[in-house]
């Protein structure tokens, strides 16, 4: 009985390479992501009308577009236009671009949230735009911005699932070709399940109270 | 309409001439002057909406006014249709020549209370870190906070709150101070502390512009007082005669309303 109950703990180390490789896809795609998302936030608030037309293109489909066809376009379209991405090369692609749109939003919603008595301090002090941003906005800014940020980044770990429809060897990817082996799905599944929530539960509850600390003074 | 300094002898530290500014089709300050010579305390009052804020933050550039023209020391920046807009540059300047305590504080959240008083001085002023903390000690010291130098902002009472700013705005060695009603978010008795320090300050001889709704303050400190309404300077003298026998029937009716309060 007990035997039948903790089976599919027998299939977790076979996914520990997929686990490898979903987190390899998640830290790409939010390294990229990040920066991406900041330099979005600039360009869309920027005084050039062709770089925040782009700009808001890319946001704006990064975000209205889910991430599976996001994926599945991206692998299926970069070969067309005589670019022949691996799987996991299409599936960074898209994770960054999504990624991008998601945490441009959250960036500049933070910037958004210092609130103006502080710009207004900077600017009577004397302060360049340049030393209001660097030193009064943006310190505020990132205390809010990053327990959203890693939420997004749990959230990332967990889509990397999708990315076994364009045969990245991920956990999913892993899980299935153990069951087409062993025909025993259901254990395989739950062994993946408790992979994902080995690693998203614990960083959840480390992002709540990350979140206290950095709000604390604010 | 200008008013001029009683005292004709000391030369003017701030000038504000035809100061107008606009929001869309409001008018917040119509055409308002102002001389305020060296040392000299005055304090602007006047009813909700009446343009006070506006007009103050004109001065330093937090609104830019619509037409105008600002002078603070040495420098001086004209807006109207003959003059090129300012650049960041000489706003920054001008800037420099007043510092401003509003009434919600604005203390950094993220800076201890030692940091607030000290960035602005290494930024701005380009003093060492060292040089910056002697001075923000000291001046913590004045304004009797010594004791918070560490802690952040969140864990001091607003009255310390607000005590830290007018440190941070001292550190700058501006000299002018602008005051946007810096007790109307506290307590009385802690508004009292800042006012206290408010008056040791215009006893050590600081040019100060307040904009303040506390009458005992502006009767027994200030050395003029300024009286606004619907954008528009009602009158201009000396507060005891002003609070005494005001001249125009609205001041008289904005006074007996703060008075009654
Ligand atoms: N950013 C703005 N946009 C539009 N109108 C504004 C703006 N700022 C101020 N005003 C208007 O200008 C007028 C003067 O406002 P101001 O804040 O200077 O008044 P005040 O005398 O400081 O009043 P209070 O005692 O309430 O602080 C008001 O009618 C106000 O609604
Ligand atoms: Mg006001």
């Amino acid at each position: 009985m007990i035997d039948d109950l903790l089976g599919w703990t027998e299939y977790v180390p076979e996914l520990a390479g997929g686990l490898g490789v979903a987190l390899k896809l998640t830290a790409i795609s939010l390294l990229l992501g990040y920066p991406l998302g900041l330099l979005l936030v600039l360009i869309t608030d920027g005084s050039s009308k062709l770089l925040r037309g782009l700009g808001l293109v890319i946001v704006e489909f990064g975000r209205g577009i889910p991430l599976l066809v996001l994926l599945l376009i991206v692998y299926q379209g970069l070969p067309q236009v005589e670019l022949t991405p691996t799987a996991m090369v299409s599936a960074v692609v898209a994770f960054t671009w999504s990624a991008g749109a998601y945490s441009t939003e959250i960036i500049r919603a933070s910037l958004a949230a210092v609130p103006r008595g502080q710009s207004e301090a900077a600017d009577a002090a004397g302060m360049s735009d340049r030393e209001r941003f660097r030193f009064i906005i943006f310190p505020q800014a990132a205390r809010l911005a990053i327990p959203p940020l890693m939420n997004l980044a749990v959230q990332w770990f967990q889509f990397s699932s999708l990315a076994y429809v364009i045969t990245v060897p991920e956990i999913m990817q892993s899980a299935y070709f153990q069951g087409t082996v062993t025909f025993d799905y259901l254990s395989v599944f739950i062994a993946a399940a408790f992979i994902y929530a080995a690693v998203t539960i614990p960083t959840s509850a480390l992002v709540t109270r990350l979140e206290a600390r950095l709000g604390r003074h604010l | 309409m200008t008013v001029h300094s009683e005292n004709g002898l000391t030369r003017p530290m701030l000038t504000a001439q035809n100061v107008t500014k606009t929001y869309q089709q409001h008018v917040a300050v119509n055409d308002v002057s102002l001389e305020v010579s060296q040392g000299e305390v005055v304090s602007i009052i006047g009813p909700s909406g009446a343009g006070k804020s506006t007009f103050l933050r004109c001065m330093n550039f937090l609104e830019v006014p619509t037409s105008g023209t600002v002078t603070i020391g040495e420098r001086s920046i004209t807006i109207g249709p003959d003059h090129k807009s300012p650049s960041r540059k000489e706003v920054a300047a001008l800037r420099r020549g007043a510092g401003m305590v509003f009434q919600s504080f604005n203390l950094f959240p993220h800076l201890t209370v030692l940091r607030n008083v000290s960035l602005p001085q290494e930024r701005v002023l380009g003093r060492s870190r060292s040089e910056a903390d002697e001075r923000s000690r000291a001046l913590l010291e004045r304004v009797g906070l010594s004791q918070k130098a560490d802690a952040y902002p969140s864990k001091c009472s607003g009255g310390q709150q607000q005590r830290v700013a007018i440190a941070r705005a001292l550190a700058l060695d501006p000299p002018v101070m602008l005051f946007d009603e810096p007790t109307s978010a506290l307590d009385p008795e802690v508004g009292a502390e800042v006012l206290a320090v408010m008056k040791e300050l215009a006893r050590d001889g600081m040019t100060m512009i307040v904009v303040t709704h506390e009458m005992a303050f502006a009767r027994d400190v200030s050395d003029r007082m300024l009286v606004m309404a619907d954008g528009g300077v009602l009158e201009c003298g000396d507060p005891r005669v002003i609070m005494k026998q005001p001249t125009h029937p609205r001041t008289e009716r904005f006074l007996s309303a703060v008075l009654d309060r």
